[in-house]
């Protein structure tokens, strides 16, 4: 199978790769999306005092 | 072989220094596990310092300073105090246990309550055990690992231009 | 001749990224003087493109964002080769940042919360994302997800720091010209931020400094004009480095020390200890106890943006 990757996909906020397989007639046999980020935010969050929540979670984006 | 608790300890030249010179001259005995450090006051003792020690290696650290209305310097003991109140409310969320680390105020003429508190603290970092900071932060990041190098070739070639 | 440059996020937000573009039309001057090569935020470069490159083709990398799993490293090698000039931008790449607060908690409990624990996520058969995947014809693989939140100098070589979070616009384009100007500082400097405290740009009305009370945000009305320490609000401005105009303060906020420590500090939460326990009036033990305990959260208002980059790194494990 032949293997195209797109990485990374772009003019987003946000990691992601797109690999697509294509069959021996030259079409999609599948794609699969994937984002390869992660922060953690729910679990770091836990235990912040709650006057602070809104001055972290922004930090989520920034777009 | 039993564990050998490394501690250091800060003490103050006015007061806790004098008094630990004090056991030596009266040939009192302590611990050998502490390697003291003397600064000109309690208050000169930056948190910076006992994490750093704790870091390098340290498996407890004492401060020693004058009794409270004694401080050579007026208000440098109150402020060594609240120094380690704080580092004491923040040891135990990095993971380090708060018993580590301890403040004791010893006179210039307490030669043996210095010696017995040498003792009773370094007898408690021995049931802590060590502490190994280092140990177990390149444990803790032993896996955090690249999966895919860049290859290079001879003299930092490129070898993608190839 | 046009600067070449290269722009990448680690674990960010793109906020950074933002205030690139936030320089509003000196983004034209930006654009006159740069040609960029990387940027995902807002072009369609992609990584094969920065792999065929020879090696120091890019006048300068700007990094932002912390380094949380293995594709932000090997990105970040990738850049420290293919660049002369290696600019860390923003909090995360300097001190570890906001994602840096993750270092109180393993891997293993950060995926648990998040994929399973988590109370909008439904996931019945537990599945965990895996580093690798593969069937008879097809294979994936995600990056390695660390166990600890590293900033970009653990990483690599950083020539240059650009602080804040998000560092001011106008900072950023301050800096992008001392690299077209050629008027770049020594090697390891921080750009784009003053030398000395917080204090010195806070508009407030600063007095003798006598703390017998320390107070939330929410448990008093504060007041407008005077010093957020003097009225027992905890701010970390003495310890933190100038240059964002005190934006937190303009708005009623105390500040959180985004800037990073000021110069010659390498840890910033233990001298807010310092600073905070020189202040506070009380020589009493039992009511020295009481104040300190009155702090909700120590460790994580004195390090709110530094964790990685403090002494201890992350909670012992």
């Amino acid at each position: 199978m032949k293997r195209i990757e797109i990485d990374p996909i772009t003019r987003l906020e946000g990691h992601g790769k797109i690999t697509i397989f294509l069959n021996d007639d030259g079409n999609v046999e599948n794609a699969y999306l994937q984002i390869p980020e992660l922060r953690g935010f729910e679990k770091f969050v836990e235990g912040l005092p709650v006057e602070e929540i809104p001055r972290v979670v922004p930090r989520i984006c920034g777009v | 072989m039993s564990f050998e608790p490394k501690i250091v300890g800060f003490l103050c030249n006015w007061c806790s220094y004098t008094g630990a010179d004090l056991a030596g001259t009266a040939r009192i005995k302590y611990a050998p596990n502490i390697r003291t450090v003397r600064v000109m006051c309690s208050g000169r003792i930056e948190p910076v310092f006992v994490i750093k020690a704790l870091y390098e290696g340290a498996d407890g650290v004492l401060i020693a300073g004058c009794h409270p209305g004694d401080c050579h310097y007026q208000e440098g003991n109150y402020k060594a105090l609240r120094r380690y109140k704080l580092l004491k409310a923040i040891l135990p969320e990095y993971g380090v246990e708060p018993e580590r680390i301890r403040l004791e105020w010893v006179a210039a003429s307490e030669g043996d309550r210095f010696a017995k508190i040498v003792n009773e603290f370094t007898e408690q970092v021995r049931k802590l055990g060590p502490l190994e900071i280092k140990k177990s932060l390149y444990e803790s990041m032993k896996d955090d690992a690249v999966r895919h190098e860049e290859p290079i070739g001879k003299n930092g070639e490129n070898l993608d231009e190839a | 001749m046009k600067l070449k440059l290269g722009i990448y996020w680690g674990a960010a937000c793109g906020g950074c990224d933002v205030a690139i573009l936030d320089t509003h039309e000196k983004i034209l001057d930006i654009a006159d003087k740069v040609d960029i090569f990387l940027w995902p935020c807002a072009m369609d470069f992609k990584y094969d493109d920065v792999k065929k490159m020879k090696d120091g083709y890019l006048d300068a990398a700007l990094y932002s964002g912390a380094i949380r799993n293995s594709e932000n490293e090997e990105i970040a090698l990738l850049l420290r080769r293919k660049s002369k000039i290696m600019i860390a931008v923003g909090s995360c790449a300097h001190i570890g940042g906001i994602p840096g607060l993750a270092n109180c908690y393993t891997r293993d409990e950060v995926l648990k919360r998040v994929y399973i624990e988590s109370e909008s996520t439904i996931n019945e058969e537990g599945i965990i994302p895996e580093e690798a995947w593969s069937n008879d014809d097809e294979s994936l693989e995600l990056p390695r997800f660390y166990n600890t939140v590293k900033t970009l100098d653990q990483v690599v070589d950083v020539d240059y720091y650009l602080p804040g979070c998000p560092p001011v616009p106008m900072q950023i384009f301050s800096a992008l010209s001392l690299i077209w100007n050629n008027k770049l500082p020594e090697k390891g400097s921080i750009i784009g931020a003053g030398e000395k405290a917080l204090c010195d740009e806070c508009p407030r009305k600063k007095d003798e400094k006598r703390i017998s009370e320390l107070k939330r945000i929410h448990e008093v009305i504060p007041d407008s004009e005077k010093c957020f320490l003097e009225q027992g609000i905890i701010c970390l401005g003495p310890v933190t480095r100038s240059g964002c105009g005190a934006r937190c303060i303009n708005s009623g906020v105390a500040c959180r020390g985004c800037y990073g420590p000021v110069e010659d500090v390498i840890d910033q939460g233990t001298k807010m200890i310092s600073a905070l326990a020189s202040v506070i009036e009380a020589k009493e033990e039992t009511e020295i106890e009481r104040i300190m305990d009155s702090i909700p959260d120590p460790l994580r208002t004195f390090y709110r943006f530094s964790i990685p980059a403090s002494i201890l790194r992350r909670k012992k494990v």
